[in-house]
């Protein structure tokens, strides 16, 4: 990166770190920080000062209650350590072992769809399924398209994206927007037409995305019809 | 199996956390312990409620102990993951309420009503001690600065919205952001040298 390519975006190092970055531009920011070992370094830089800030605020003793709360969910929710989870054959006929995956997964992930036509306007509908390792996948769905985001989406090791993919009549196909999660693991892309589509998948694919999932999906969602 | 509570107190926060991707409650219950603190004061800082804070301090530990495999230690420490998680949290929360504007306590009156925590180990005395020197390097700060990092960081405000809340051009906003924060990180630097 030169330092006038660097320039442009050297303003925007802080206000990133900050989350003051509108999603658009953090978006686009992270596109040039996978290039930009200068504002890389700036974040390392500035780091543990974004870290003392909420140090900062004045200390409160939570209420007792609150602890008591938590461990007894937390003790309801325990459970002998998972077994490992068998590895899956993408690599020979993915799109049946995609179809395998759906049916597999898509019957454990619940979901719950709640209408939001008030706010939305024009009948828009939501779907959540939380899936069994934490991440979150939101369909927001608007006329013929939907913008699907995910929560608690860890962190991709370098030259990974995210890529999602939706079974139309029992065909997987690619989403063409490629996308990546933020920092705070949250992540979106947009789906242009959601007609006739069934099941929304995300998988961790190469940089440049591929045409056929290649890995385990992270999420999976079933779309009533 | 459950490790017990005096083996979990012994073992570091990047160690607890395998035991609490496994589910371990007792694992769970001292990093709560450990950091519960100061992640409900930093969610009462942001919502300004008790009883919201209250709220997503539990949410975010909760999804903490569902999602406690995803820590990485190469990105951090568990208390910034931690703390990163309950700040989204509360945002959110301020977000999801139409109309409730952030508490934006400058002066932080506030925190005349706050209790001391109660100085368990001498990790938290260094810690309180440490934020003790951050309130000062915040305090250390031009107000414009140090008023832009705060609508920021505790009041979940975009670069966009604070210039027009401040009434000023975003590039303005986003220099005084990086200048506040170099200002922070060079005091820190000094601390250190």
């Amino acid at each position: 990166m030169n330092a006038s390519g660097h320039a442009r975006w050297s303003e925007d190092v802080a206000a990133y770190m900050l989350g003051a970055l509108e999603p658009g531009e953090a978006a686009e920011f992270e596109r040039h920080l996978g290039g930009c070992e200068r504002c890389r370094a700036e974040g390392r830089w500035l780091e543990p000062a974004l870290q003392t800030l909420p140090e900062s605020v004045e200390r409160l003793e939570p209420p007792p209650r609150l602890r008591e709360s938590l461990m007894a969910e937390v003790r309801a929710d325990a459970r002998p350590a998972k077994e490992p989870r068998r590895g899956w054959s993408w690599g020979w006929k993915p799109a049946l072992a995609f179809a395998l995956v759906i049916l597999a997964v898509a019957g454990v992930a619940g979901y719950e769809i709640g209408k939001g036509g008030e706010e939305g306007g024009g009948g828009a509908s939501t779907i959540v399924s939380r899936q069994a390792d934490g991440i979150t996948l939101k369909m927001v769905r608007e006329g013929n398209g939907g913008t699907l985001q995910l929560v608690n989406v860890h962190q991709l090791p370098p030259k990974k994206v995210l890529e999602a993919w939706v079974r139309r009549e029992g065909k997987v196909e690619p989403v063409p927007a490629l996308f990546v999660p933020d920092r705070d693991g949250r992540a979106e892309t947009t789906i242009a037409d959601m007609s006739g589509v069934d099941t929304v998948m995300v998988t961790e694919e190469p940089q440049g995305g591929s045409k056929q999932p290649t890995g385990e999906p992270i999420a999976t969602m079933s779309v009533p019809g | 199996m459950t490790v017990r509570r005096e083996k979990a107190e012994r073992l570091a926060d990047e160690e607890l956390m395998p035991l609490v991707g496994r589910k371990d409650p007792e694992a769970f219950a001292v990093l709560y312990d450990r950091h519960g603190g100061v992640a409900y004061s930093l969610a009462y800082r942001i919502v300004g409620d008790r009883a919201a804070a209250e709220e997503v301090t539990q949410e975010a530990f909760i999804s903490v102990w569902r999602s406690g495999a995803r820590f990485d230690a190469a990105r951090g420490s568990v208390r910034s993951w931690l703390l990163s998680v309950v700040r989204n949290r509360a945002i959110d929360f301020l977000r999801s309420k139409a109309g409730k504007a952030p508490k934006l306590d400058f002066d932080d009156d506030s925190a005349l009503e706050q209790r001391p925590a109660a100085e368990r180990t001498e990790e938290e005395a260094l810690r309180r001690e440490t934020a003790s020197e951050v309130r000062g390097a915040l305090g250390k700060l031009p107000g414009e600065q140090s008023k832009v990092i705060e609508l920021a960081y505790f009041g979940g405000f975009s670069h966009s919205e604070i210039a027009e809340i401040l009434g000023l051009p975003m590039g303005t906003v986003k220099g005084r952001m990086r200048l506040g924060l170099e200002k922070i990180r060079g005091e820190l630097a000094e601390g250190l040298a």
